[in-house]
């Protein structure tokens, strides 16, 4: 079992992991950076060492300086969280080099499912259903013809070298492809020197559900079921909940499966998520694999019963999975609220928090590591808090939410819960039809 | 419950650089905590502010060891004057370039910009740490094969 556990991250998540290893019997070591020296996270571990000044770059990015912490501290071993250096393959390598046990896959996994084009030739060689289309570059008319008549309609042109809708065109019958390739060159060419294109098949109606996974060093998978994370803003997850509201029995066996064959081709081990866009007719292609716990987790042990943080601690002490699949058993929402002002644009409001009333009652958990006087500091992500609710349905779900919402005071800064209040009255949220284009196309004020 | 005896003991832990303290007596419980040097307005999570029991429960309720209330003045030595030498890694800090050798310096002796004062030790790699000030060394703040931290004084020199 492991010992001593250094935690490699800051905020909620540094908090989380703290919180699991003391229900372990393990000791813990907060990092931090000089800006986060009233960091919750360092008054509840039971070490802290400061690692550098406020900038990523030089603290939690510092492999050195994470090392040498873990080294003085006599730490065996280190959690990175999300977002850092959780998948950074390099980081893992060197925690080995130093035998120090790296919760999280191996750096063979980390590389294998960070590149997006090997990881999406990994899944389709392990048969998971990826987004169908061209095998790279396409490079005569002939060949798009042939590939667009395999991918189907409606699809996709994209330029490889694209970016801000350039070189992108939407087909949608077999008359149209002929002039859309021509134009998609063209505008490619012009736009970024390289007219180089590739088909895809239009994902309709996509909404973003993802598997929850887990394995153990004894080559045990299983999957814990989906999140719904389609409440999006410019490809950041605001809302997530599971089960998803779409969700079938036979789906949910279909894409559990296909993860477990896509997690056992790489002999991963611990805790990963697998992304899936599905479409209207319940289509599932793979998008990519997070080889890391994720921000929504909660969702997923609230609705299953599971402690995701524990079992990363135990997997990599060596334990065998504790972990059975299980169908959901409650429904679970959870509010992304970040220090940001919805009313404008969504622009960060750091800053110190004057007044703080956190929800609470049947049915709710808070993860975060504010306080009252704590102030923000303007160097990381700006989210506060996350809060989840869980209950037997997802209409109580949704009803403990708004009034979980009222409960929840932060004042002195900006924060997203009239947001999330809205979304709470929201008729298509209610009704469970919405996907990833929703916020992008609806006017959440409304 | 003897209030000089109360005041007594919150002078010794006032003064000390214990953070906590709890003492269970002829069936009274005295518990005291304060923090550590954290901004002064740090206070914990809400959700403990509506503890309905009084953090000392002596009779004599002396205000000043409500933690919540007033900040307790830091109680970390008090800082001498002199440029402080910080620790640029975090690392284990030796005096000497090894365990046999003579240390770099001693207290009272004169340094020169550039001059190395101590080794600081991260992954088998040694790093010495130089002087970035001009003067006498008054006072050498961690004891060797200590950890050090980032930016962590390690020396305070009396510039010329």
């Amino acid at each position: 079992m492991i010992k001593k556990l250094l935690i490699a991250n800051r905020g909620e998540i540094a908090l989380r992991i703290i919180r699991a290893a003391k229900e372990l019997g393990i000791k813990t070591v907060a990092v931090y950076s000089e800006a986060d020296r009233a960091s919750l996270h360092v008054r509840f571990a039971d070490e802290a060492v400061c690692v550098g000044p406020a900038q990523g770059k030089l603290s939690y990015l510092n492999i050195p300086s994470l090392i040498a912490a873990a080294d003085v501290t006599n730490a065996d071993a280190i959690h990175p969280g999300y977002g850092f250096l959780a998948e950074n393959a390099t980081f893992a390598e060197i925690c080995h080099d130093c035998n120090l046990t790296f919760v999280g896959p191996s750096p063979d996994s980390i590389v294998r499912m960070g590149n997006k084009s090997i990881a999406k030739d990994t899944m389709r060689a392990a048969g998971v259903p990826v987004v169908p289309g061209s095998d790279g570059i396409v490079t005569t008319i002939e060949d798009a013809r042939r590939i667009a008549e395999e991918v189907g309609y409606p699809l996709m042109i994209k330029a490889v070298a694209g970016g801000g809708g350039k070189g992108m065109r939407y087909v949608e019958t077999p008359s149209e492809l002929d002039r859309a390739y021509a134009t998609a060159r063209g505008e490619a060419e012009a736009s970024f020197g390289n007219g180089d294109i590739y088909i895809e098949k239009f994902i309709e109606e996509p909404r973003h559900i993802e598997i929850q996974v887990f394995a153990d060093s004894f080559g045990n998978v299983v999957h814990l079921n989906e999140r719904e994370c389609s409440i999006q803003r410019r490809h950041q997850k605001l809302i997530e909940e599971a089960p998803s509201p779409i969700m079938t029995p036979e789906l949910r066996a279909a894409m559990g499966a296909a993860s477990i064959k896509g997690a056992s081709s790489v002999n991963y081990v611990g805790a990963g998520t697998i992304e899936y866009l599905v479409d209207k007719h319940r289509n599932f292609y793979f998008m990519e694999m997070n080889t890391r716990i994720q921000v929504e987790h909660p969702v997923t042990e609230q609705s299953a019963n599971v402690d995701l943080i524990k079992e990363q601690l135990l997997v990599a002490s060596g334990e065998k999975l504790t972990l059975t699949q299980r169908d959901p058993v409650l429904h679970s929402i959870e509010c992304r609220i970040n220090a940001e002002d919805p009313y404008h644009d969504f622009r960060p409001s750091p800053g110190k928090i004057e007044s703080l009333n956190f929800p609470g009652g049947p049915g709710v958990r808070v993860d975060s590591h504010i306080y009252q006087g704590y102030s923000i500091p303007p160097y990381y992500d700006s989210m506060v808090a996350k809060l989840i609710t869980f209950a037997q349905t997802r209409n109580e779900a949704i009803a403990k939410m708004r009034r979980a919402l009222d409960e929840f005071i932060i004042e002195g800064i900006h924060t997203t819960i009239p947001f999330h209040r809205k979304m709470m009255d929201n008729p298509d949220f209610i009704a469970g039809t919405f996907d990833t284009k929703y916020l992008d196309t609806h006017d959440w004020k409304a | 419950m003897d209030l000089n005896y109360l005041r007594r003991l919150l002078r010794i832990f006032d003064e000390s650089t214990a953070t906590e303290l709890s003492i269970e007596e002829e069936g009274v419980t005295i518990a005291m905590s304060k923090t550590n040097g954290a901004p002064a307005g740090m206070v914990a999570p809400t959700y403990m502010m509506n503890a309905p029991q009084p953090m000392m429960a002596a009779p004599a309720a002396a205000p000043a060891a409500a933690p919540a209330a007033a900040p307790a003045a830091p109680a970390a030595p008090a800082a001498d004057d002199g440029h402080k030498l910080l620790s640029p890694i975090v690392g284990t800090f030796y005096r000497a370039p090894s365990p046999d050798a003579d240390a770099f310096v001693q207290v009272g002796q004169r340094v020169n910009v550039g001059d190395t004062l101590c080794i600081v030790e991260a992954m088998k790699l040694m790093n010495e740490i130089e002087s970035d000030a001009a003067g006498t060394v008054v006072k050498i703040l961690v004891e060797n094969g200590q950890p050090v931290e980032y930016n962590q004084p390690m020396f305070i020199i009396k510039p010329d």
